[in-house]
């Protein structure tokens, strides 16, 4: 908060109207890419705790079912994302003087997207770290560094090098935040860009569920359980 | 009337709790389990033994469902593990030395949020009559990180039995302990399987150990069960005065043998490479070389 939001500042001396502008896009867009960051970081190191400490194999005899295990690391990530987006929130407006809900409730349904996004991303790191063990660790946290440039968080998808923009117009995240933008600029929520992330982040969630199921077939069927044990 | 036959006819009429049937894991370098079946009803305490790498651990996931089996079949109380595993595991604990705790919890929140795991909506009863049954509750307060070795083995083995398990695994619950622990735990477990009825399935090196405790020995060798009958019959079977002499095969396979096909010979077995081993090799050196015959490989994956 503290990095983008001195940027901010300091873009925002510039040009009058576009520096404003600009220092806008990037307050809002680093609060909700915090929404997708730590929502994906929450689940994903949920499991890597697990192997970090040898534990999961205390969890797999347990009676406890796969997708309760994922729902309850989620929620408690959920607790976790609302006591660091309020922190940011309370930081940008104490240091920055933005309001962050002066964007109006059109705030909610991004962030509801960008929440199952980050689940979606984490399915995918979780299936991997299954799969490869601590040599996939690095994707809990590398992968969204990969992603937030290319989902224009921070500036129109137009802004990026030519060949990387069809990569961009895939991502779920894209329109999200390019509804943000717009938000950001003072017109109402754009619910077609919305609904276009909401679709493209139910078709990850599914993908990436189905690769978590298949990744933990994997880890039954090879036995890499002796990895912790 | 053969052990074997008495030790299963005294059980013969009580509920099955654990019906493994042709268990069979092959790992990318080596059959691990090979054709495995085991059988075992309410209150049998029964002993999985053999040398490294001949398969205990592999068999034990695969009881628990932590790896699944290339061939094959588990059933909890005729629960199939395949597709009721989280009914079947409310009826299973497991405790091994090897077992981390919660480092940041107190013993007795340790205890309780695995309780309430399989479904005691307040174990605090269930928690002071394990830790009492055990001799450990002072440790009640103490955090996991103020705990020896010793002693969270011994609050594993608690956690594994707060719900009343219906079966018992228990991969080698005394490694770590010394004597007078280990008889505590031993006399414990006793308790438990005559008391409620429980099925322990246990795994372990110490050969008098098993004896004191299990009334039944199902002993493997490389993947396959080689013994099953009571401690006394399968030493016998194998031409030694007590158990210690089975992992000692100097007089080949036991007769009980059961092994499905009589392939080419391996000569990496103890069977072709035991009786050119030099007389003289005494001590340590005999006994490795033995072990390295009966268990000519590790077969962890990826290890």
């Amino acid at each position: 908060m503290l990095l983008f939001g001195s940027i901010a500042a300091y873009v925002g001396t510039g040009d009058a109207s576009g520096g404003r502008q600009a220092s806008g896009y990037l307050l809002a867009g680093i609060i909700l890419w915090h929404v997708i960051y730590q929502s994906q970081i929450a689940v994903s190191t949920g499991l890597l705790e697990e192997t970090w400490t040898r534990n999961i194999l205390n969890v797999m005899v347990t009676p406890v079912r796969e997708v309760e295990y994922v729902g309850g690391v989620a929620l408690f990530g959920m607790v976790k994302l609302a006591i660091g987006v309020s922190v940011m929130t309370i930081s940008a407006l104490a240091f920055f003087s933005f309001d962050v809900s002066e964007l109006g409730i059109g705030l909610v349904p991004i962030g509801a997207v960008l929440l199952v996004v980050g689940w979606a991303i984490s399915f995918f790191v979780m299936g991997l770290v299954l799969r490869f063990g601590s040599g996939a660790e690095a994707l809990a946290w590398g992968v969204m560094f990969v992603v937030m440039p290319l989902s224009g968080v921070f500036y129109p998808i137009d802004a990026l090098p030519g060949v990387l923009q069809p990569v961009a117009k895939v991502l779920p995240t894209t329109p999200a935040f390019e509804a943000l933008r717009g938000l950001v600029d003072g017109d109402p929520l754009d619910w077609g860009l919305l609904a276009w992330s909401a679709a493209g982040a139910v078709a990850l969630v599914a993908l990436s569920a189905a690769f978590l199921v298949r990744m933990l077939a994997v880890f039954r069927r090879r036995g890499y359980i002796t990895r912790y044990t | 009337m053969r052990d074997t036959d008495r030790a299963h006819s005294s059980v013969g009429d009580t509920e099955v709790v654990l019906e493994a049937r042709g268990l069979v894991k092959d790992y990318r370098r080596a059959r691990a389990v090979d054709g495995v079946g085991i059988t075992v009803h309410a209150g049998e305490r029964v002993a999985l033994l053999g040398p490294n790498g001949a398969g205990k651990t592999t068999t034990l996931f695969m009881i628990l469902g932590v790896v699944a089996p290339d061939e094959g079949s588990v059933e909890i109380l005729g629960r199939s593990l395949e597709r009721h595993r989280s009914r079947a595991a409310e009826q299973v604990g497991f405790a091994a030395g090897y077992l981390p705790l919660t480092e940041r919890m107190r013993v007795r929140e340790y205890l309780r949020m695995f309780g309430q795991i399989y479904g005691l909506v307040d174990p605090t009863a269930q928690i002071e009559a394990g830790l009492e049954r055990f001799r450990i509750s002072h440790l009640a307060g103490a955090m996991g990180t103020e705990l020896s070795s010793g002693q969270r083995t011994l609050v594993g083995i608690v956690r594994a039995t707060l719900h009343r398990p219906r079966l018992l695994v228990l991969d080698e619950p005394t490694a770590s302990l010394d004597p007078d622990v280990a008889m505590r735990v031993r006399t414990g477990l006793r308790e438990i399987s005559e008391e409620e009825g429980t099925a322990l399935l246990v795994t372990s090196h110490d050969m008098s150990e098993v004896g004191r405790l299990c009334e039944r020995v199902v002993f493997l060798s490389q993947g396959r069960v080689v013994a099953d009958g009571t401690p006394e019959q399968v030493a016998r079977d194998h031409g030694s005065g007590d158990l210690e002499g089975v992992f000692l095969p100097a007089r080949g396979a036991p007769r009980g043998d059961r092994r499905p096909t009589d392939g080419p010979p391996d000569m990496s077995t103890t069977a072709n490479v035991e009786p050119t081993t030099p007389v003289l090799l005494a001590g340590p050196a005999a006994s490795w070389l033995r072990m390295r015959a009966i268990a000519p490989s590790r077969l962890r994956p990826d290890s």
